[in-house]
């Protein structure tokens, strides 16, 4: 096993071990425990970061890949380096090995995990945001302290898995794993609605996932059923190839069950994704458990947990699905996306409290990522993808920030401020630049993201690319009105009962620096990260561009 | 190396910006400006490096490659690229000329302000980014660098952001100029799909071009485009209808409302339209479009600026009228009569003379704010050309330019403006003799109203028995360091026009602008029209004599119940256009926002917890089963056994 296959089962596992020590901890060390935590997230953030720079390093870039090639796979071999030997349940134990060539060949869910383009910076991303979740939760947090770190690695043991999950049942445990801890976390460190916040989050999204899990499952039996001889799978890259090989080779007359089929899988998958990413009308449970959640959980809720949905999309609707994506997707979801966008964005402008301006703002900032991505081409995939650490970064940031105000002044009604930027001027100056970032200012992340979408929706549906634009000013209108309203102006602050407010100190600065800086070096030279993701993005359009050559051939056909 | 001219006219700015945010503001906090001040003045010198290289140039442009990506995914592509060419020369000479005199103003004009580093570090920016915007090769880097000035004048009107009308004011500028940037956005986006999948300025206008000869070209994807481009234009530039967001602009401080609200980034959207003219030259609709709002916000605000009692905003009023007359030049090029060439020179011409002017003249404003600590409304004082001799001399020179008063610089590019408009009448087609002479004589008739305002503003400051605003006591003249910039300025006014119109120094070097040369159809003759320089010459006269007589022979005719009141009334209100705004969009959208809060909330949530309630309604049904008497379960279970035999017998 080599160092990168090493490290990447640490970067999984360390949260495991990080959670044990933790609750072992007790209550009474809550000083030991936060220290600890710090120590295991800024050491998974590093290892995130050298397995990123190794991926980058190691990968020719230029090269065209045919299908998904996850790499540092540990259990691999020289043989096969993109795939696993590592068995969790081996279907065939107890049966004998046939001898005969035809029989039908039973799998194994396997420990199967590894980097991509389409995954890696999710990874990064992650590991950066848990570092700043435990900073912000500092003093914010101080009940059942060794309790709330074990959840919070719990959590990040549940968002690291999917994203490197190449197994598909893997991926939905991970998936679903995630709901616990969150879960607790908002259920029991969060707000006066806490409990009727964490219930809804968890039934909602995990109702939505469940017929996920049936979707994904149909696939796997199909390409069973249908493949000569019968051999199943479970491996994502082996089903998407496979799958796309049955429907490249069906006869004429299969080709309406591998249409009717794609539509139930797709609106199955759709079910669990758009749930969690949240597209409109199915956003609701987000706001709420938002405002209700700590910092930290509203932190990896909206900068990493909703990008299990658009990832999900991504890495199985669009190649599972690529027919219906197509009939079904563009025109359902671009529109519910564009909706979306500017729906999201005038609840967010009518909001009084921060936090549910910013959940709302998740809602719209999602859009574009879900529009991005149903552009179905190079540009449109890479823009989603580039929005999905966007959106991370800038909307953690925009978090982190209102948690350190809230902690000042213990109230988040936006009428209850005025003129901060006299008094918190770092803190005002920071708000302004991810206010910034996140309005999509050229040379700061977020216009990377929102180009490349625009250019690659436009390419495909103008219509619903020039709706989105309306986004570009909505955004602008509920930011710089909260900003005028918060920071700028004569000075009004909330009674703070006699305790003296600082600007920004110095846990909040590593906190909050990482992301900033990200911000600006992702918006000033992005070309590195989109090089990285190329080969795999490419991998997702040419499934999908070639359906669409298929339809347009058999269009001409019909004629 | 020429292209490394370019570099270093955006690398001095830049650096400026880095070393006041850095290492400036801590270290050296109360000169801040000279980070500032240097990197303008060096880029100023590499500007005038870069229009040597370009005239000397077989090419007529200094150009970098365009190898360094910004952003490439699929089929868009980003480059980083720069381009010099007659047009960007001339544009780069003037924004770091004029920079340069603002920033060494400012040092004196802001110095004690406790956001002195901050103030130099977002003008070193601002110059970084319109610097970036008229040299930048391609759609997507104008589009940045058109954010970027963007944002440094959100950040500097809203400078003294304590202050809740310069709050107000920098939300606005950005929300109203960003609309437009929508508008520019969707027109990018457009191009690049039809032509050639590029973002590069050359690829396009061939890409138009060829489609354009070979008869493919869909005369209304390219007015669309154009349309959209212009929205963008319109928006920087502050043209009727999204003209609102300048005069409240004027919060900023005065040097900035000089260098960005005047001189510099409102031009953008003329360079702009200047820039696409391969575009718009082959769609006379849209020229129409161009033509059209600029005369009519020529007009608009000539109008408004009559009635208006701060200073700045008369002169804010009158940046929009002379930016209407360069979108009406520029309109006028109508391509197929061969006015191009004349009509990019026309606007560009009174683009470049009225920087110097306006600039002074904002720079006068602001010294005039400086000796009556910071009273604007000229109602509050009067008769300062004794106590402020310098600022009076120097506005006087400012004044009579942008009037036309002949032989100056305001009057030899006004001139080519209502040529270039004269032309169209004369040679147009269809409806256009009738568009453009409506046009020719509106432009005639703001001509003469804007000798009328600018005279009125400085009568009423600077004539007349002396006042002073409550507590002043005696007013002084502004230090060395802002009166200089005041009189080199002067100089510009009065000398730009006549060293470089007359001779045709300005027109070789607009000849050098690469889409000019790269569509020769668009090339045309520039002859001198003696009769209507006479006769602008006579409006601007008869302007400023009327202004006499009401501002200081006879202020009673002054009294606005003589004069026609309905339409004072109208003008002093700026035709109500803010509460039009406020009435239409802004208030249905705020009302609509609360319903989608409202919607929300109960309908879409609603729903969901009717769902949730699903389950328990179900469970309510069958609970009556569970009723705990063991006699009922065995009665069920007798039941049941008796159906399932029955069922098995009867199969």
């Amino acid at each position: 096993m080599n160092l990168y296959q090493t490290l990447l089962l640490i970067l999984i596992f360390l949260p495991v071990a990080a959670a044990v020590l933790v609750a072992c901890l007790g209550p009474a060390r809550a000083q030991l425990v936060r220290q600890i935590s710090l120590l295991a997230s800024v050491a998974g953030a590093v290892i995130a970061l050298v397995i990123a720079i190794g991926f980058i390093s190691n990968r020719d870039h230029a090269k065209q890949i045919h299908r998904f090639e996850p790499m540092f796979v540990p259990g691999n071999t020289t043989d096969a380096p993109h795939a696993t030997t590592w068995n969790l349940i081996d279907l065939n134990m107890g049966s004998e090995a046939s001898k005969d060539k035809n029989a039908p060949k039973l799998g194994a869910i396997q420990f199967f995990v590894g980097v991509d383009g389409l995954n890696i910076w999710l990874v990064v991303l992650t590991a950066i945001l848990m570092v700043s979740s435990i900073l912000i939760s500092w003093n914010a947090i101080d009940e059942r302290v060794h309790e709330f770190h074990a959840w919070l690695f719990v959590l990040n043991f549940g968002m690291v898995g999917v994203f490197l999950a190449f197994d598909i049942i893997l991926f939905y445990v991970f998936f679903e794993l995630t709901l616990v801890p969150l879960f607790f976390l908002i259920g029991i460190w969060g707000g006066p609605e806490r409990r009727y916040a964490a219930r809804k989050f968890f039934i909602y999204t995990l109702a939505g996932s469940v017929l996920t899990f049936l979707g994904l499952l149909a696939v796997v039996v199909v390409c069973y059923q249908q493949a000569v001889p019968h051999e199943l799978t479970f491996s994502i890259p082996e089903l998407v190839t496979r799958f796309n090989h049955l429907l490249e080779s069906a006869p004429a007359s299969e080709r309406a069950f591998y249409a009717s089929f794609q539509f139930w899988v797709f609106l199955a998958m759709m079910a669990g994704f758009a749930i969690k990413v949240p597209l409109f009308p199915v956003h609701t449970w987000l706001p709420l458990a938002h405002v209700e959640a700590p910092t930290a959980g509203s932190v990896l809720l909206a900068g990493v947990l909703l990008k299990m949905g658009t990832y999900g999309f991504m890495r199985l609707c669009l190649p599972l699905a690529p027919d219906a994506s197509i009939t079904v997707g563009v025109p359902v979801i671009g529109t519910l996306s564009v909706i979306g966008i500017l729906y999201g964005a005038f609840c967010a402008r009518a909001q009084d409290d921060i936090k549910k301006l910013v959940a709302y703002s998740s809602v719209s900032h999602l859009g574009f990522c879900t529009l991005g991505m149903f552009a179905l081409n190079s540009a449109g995939l890479t823009g989603s993808l580039m929005q999905m650490i966007n959106h991370g970064l800038s909307t953690g940031a925009l978090f982190l920030i209102v948690g350190m105000i809230y902690e000042r002044y213990h109230t988040r009604m936006i009428g209850d401020y005025g003129g901060l930027g006299s008094k918190l001027k770092v803190i005002s100056f920071c708000m302004v630049f991810v206010s910034l970032s996140s309005v999509g200012l050229p040379g700061l992340n977020g216009f990377v993201g929102e180009a490349l979408i625009f250019f690659g929706m436009y390419d495909l549906r103008p219509v619903l690319a020039i709706l989105g634009t309306g986004g570009i000013i909505l955004g602008a209108w509920y930011l710089m009105s909260m900003l005028r309203q918060v920071f700028f102006g004569e000075l009004k602050e909330p009674d703070t009962h006699g305790h003296e407010v600082h600007d920004i100190n110095a846990r909040e600065v590593a906190a909050l620096a990482p992301l900033l800086v990200l911000c600006l070096l992702l918006g000033v030279y992005p070309q590195p990260v989109l090089n990285s993701v190329k080969p795999d993005i490419e991998v997702v359009e040419r499934i999908v561009q070639k359906r669409i050559d298929n339809m347009n051939t058999k269009v001409a056909d019909g004629r | 190396m020429p292209s490394t001219y370019l570099w270093m006219i955006l690398a001095l700015p830049l650096l400026a910006t880095v070393i006041i945010a850095t290492v400036g503001r801590k270290l050296f906090p109360s000169k801040c400006h000279l980070p500032c001040v240097a990197g303008a003045v060096g880029a100023c010198v590499f500007a005038v490096l870069t229009l040597i290289a370009v005239l000397q140039s077989d090419t007529g442009a200094v150009e970098t490659g365009r190898d360094v990506v910004w952003i490439n995914a699929g089929k868009m592509t980003a480059n980083i690229s720069l381009r010099a060419d007659g047009l960007t020369a001339i544009m780069l000479v003037m924004v770091t000329f004029i920079g340069s005199l603002i920033a060494i103003y400012a040092a004196g004009y802001m110095h004690g302000d406790p956001g002195y580093p901050r103030f130099f570090a977002a003008v070193s920016g601002f110059l970084f980014f319109m610097l970036g915007l008229v040299l930048v090769n391609n759609f997507i880097l104008l589009y940045a660098c058109w954010e970027g000035v963007g944002l440094c004048s959100y950040l500097l009107i809203g400078f003294w952001f304590a202050k809740p009308s310069a709050a107000a004011a920098a939300r606005k500028a950005f929300l109203v100029t960003r609309l437009g940037d929508i508008g520019l956005f969707i027109g990018i986006l457009i191009l690049w799909q039809n032509f050639g999948h590029s973002l590069e300025y050359d690829v396009v206008f061939i890409n138009v071009k060829e489609q354009y000869d070979a008869h493919t070209l869909d005369p209304n994807l390219l007015f669309w485009a154009c349309f959209c481009l212009f929205v963008g234009a319109a928006g920087k530039s502050a043209q009727f209808p999204l003209h609102v967001w300048l005069p409240d602009a004027m919060e900023g401080p005065s040097p900035v409302s000089a260098l960005i609200h005047a001189a510099t980034m409102v031009t953008a959207g003329v360079y702009l339209v200047a820039r696409c003219t391969p575009l718009f030259g082959l769609s006379p609709n849209a020229q129409m479009l161009v033509a059209i709002i600029g005369g009519f916000t020529a007009l608009l605000a000539a109008v408004i600026a009559v009635t208006q009692t701060d200073l700045k905003r008369v002169l804010a009023y009158s940046t929009l009228s002379q930016l209407g007359y360069m979108f009406l030049a520029l309109g006028s090029g109508l391509g197929e009569q061969k006015l191009a060439s004349l009509a990019v020179m026309a606007a560009i011409f009174h683009l470049f003379t009225h920087a110097f002017f306006k600039a002074l003249l904002f720079l006068g404003a602001g010294s005039v704010m400086h000796a009556m600590h910071n009273v604007i409304d000229m109602r509050e004082f009067g008769g300062l050309r004794k106590s402020l001799p310098i600022t009076h001399w120097t506005f006087l020179c400012g004044a009579a330019a942008l009037a036309g008063f002949p032989l100056l610089s305001g009057f030899w590019s006004k001139d080519e403006v209502l040529a270039t408009t004269y032309g169209a009448w004369q040679h147009g087609h269809g409806a256009q003799p009738i568009v453009y002479g409506v046009l020719f004589f509106s432009a005639l008739f703001t001509a003469g109203l804007t000798a009328f305002y600018t005279f009125r503003a400085y009568f009423m400051t600077f004539w007349g028995d002396e006042k002073l605003p409550h507590g002043v006591e005696h007013p002084h003249e502004s230090p060395a360091i802002m009166a200089w910039p005041l009189r080199i300025l002067a100089v510009g006014a009065l000398l730009v026009g006549v060293v470089l119109g007359p001779t045709h120094l300005f027109q070789k070097v607009i000849d050098e602008t690469w889409v000019i040369q790269a569509f020769p159809h668009l090339q045309g003759a520039h002859h001198p029209n003696w009769a209507l320089m006479a006769g602008s010459s006579v409006i601007a006269l008869a302007g400023i004599g009327l202004a006499y007589l009401f501002y200081v022979k006879q202020p009673s005719l002054a009294d606005p119940a003589i004069t026609l009141p309905s339409l004072y009334d109208l003008s002093q209100a700026k035709f109500y256009f803010d509460e039009l705004y406020e009435l239409t969009i802004v208030k249905p959208m705020t009302i609509f926002a609360h319903v989608c809060r409202i919607v929300d909330a109960y309908l879409l949530d609603g729903v969901v917890d009717l769902l949730g309630q699903i389950p328990a309604f179900l469970g309510f049904l069958v609970r009556p089963v569970q009723n705990g008497l063991v006699q009922f379960y065995a009665l069920l279970m007798a039941l049941g056994m008796a159906g399932f035999a029955l069922s098995v017998l009867m199969r």
